[in-house]
């Protein structure tokens, strides 16, 4: 469905009707800004980070033949122009080894973690993971992107994302677990 | 990866609420691009052999026609000079052909110049609007 959805905005402005890209913008915006606001760690500078990708995925629309999904090749696009910008500030590009993985961080019971606070505790969480980890999570989870596709975006190979998928949902337990213990703490 | 772990992961991700950019996001991405298009358009329109082209060739034609005209004018001075003058010293016969003969090579030069440079600003024209559309 979303990807015939996406494919008619796209051959509207593959046929000059440029405000349909709006409708693509509006789609995607959140996950876009997302991904550079946690490279980036600046509103403004991810704001600009996003405008960037969107204005380079419709300049180069005319290249994308719909074999892929849609998303996964703007996703692409915004990965690579993160990946880019962080180079050429020479910023340190967060990776797997920033959060050790506890050993029973395979054990997490997600349902313990009541439903008012799990939002928040998911949103701290993911903040927490390294910027790699988070594009994985974001798009498996999040997006129900396939390995295949994330390992597209990420240009990884497929065996490599799913270790490093493995471990980043490790991590994630690994933080949750953290933070649920101060949160008890906290109560106690 | 345990199925039902990524199943219940999923559903648990599913609450997290992302970052949200500026409420006029959609509307920068849409001017920016409107923007460029009409931008690009423009460049599209202009014409590479503009105005200046056409009157720096003509001027070059003209010039080239004065030259041409200029050096018969002077080979029929030169004939007729020979028949005003026939008891002149051959001297200065041969001091005016050499004057003449050095003369003509300096059009020639100018000329050769003048295309250079002519070739060079076209070639520099073509490659900055072909860089403006491609940037």
């Amino acid at each position: 469905m979303e990807q015939k959805d996406d494919i008619y905005y796209i051959e509207k402005v593959k046929a000059g009707q440029t405000n349909y890209f709006s409708y693509i913008v509006e789609r995607y915006q959140d996950i876009v800004f997302s991904i550079a606001m946690k490279v980036l760690k600046n509103r403004e500078d991810a704001e600009e980070m996003a405008q960037e990708s969107f204005i380079k995925a419709y300049k180069s629309l005319h290249t994308f033949k719909g074999n892929a999904k849609f998303s996964t090749w703007l996703y692409r696009i915004t990965y690579n122009n993160c990946i880019s910008e962080v180079r050429k500030r020479k910023m340190h590009f967060a990776s797997t080894d920033d959060v050790q993985i506890a050993d029973e961080a395979e054990e997490m019971n997600l349902d313990g973690i009541p439903e008012e606070n799990r939002a928040q505790a998911i949103k701290a969480a993911m903040d927490k993971l390294p910027e790699d980890e988070y594009t994985l999570i974001l798009l498996y989870y999040f997006e129900e992107q396939s390995i295949e596709e994330i390992s597209k975006v990420t240009k990884l190979s497929e065996s490599n994302t799913k270790v490093k998928l493995f471990r980043a949902r490790k991590k994630l337990y690994t933080i949750l677990n953290e933070l649920m213990k101060d949160e008890l703490y906290t109560i106690l | 990866m345990n199925e039902l772990e990524d199943i219940k992961l999923k559903a648990f991700l599913q609450n997290m609420e992302l970052e949200k950019p500026g409420s006029d996001f959609t509307v920068q991405v849409m001017n920016k691009i409107f923007e460029e298009d009409s931008a690009l358009e423009q460049i599209k329109s202009q014409k590479i052999l503009g105005k200046g082209f056409w009157i720096i060739s003509i001027l070059f034609v003209v010039l080239l026609a004065a030259i041409f005209v200029v050096s018969n004018t002077g080979m029929q001075a030169d004939s007729q000079i020979g028949q005003l003058l026939p008891e002149a010293g051959q001297g200065l016969t041969e001091g005016y052909d050499s004057f003449f003969s050095k003369l003509g090579t300096l059009p020639l030069s100018i000329a050769g110049i003048t295309i250079a440079v002519s070739v060079l600003i076209f070639i520099d024209k073509i490659i900055a609007s072909n860089s403006k559309i491609f940037a």
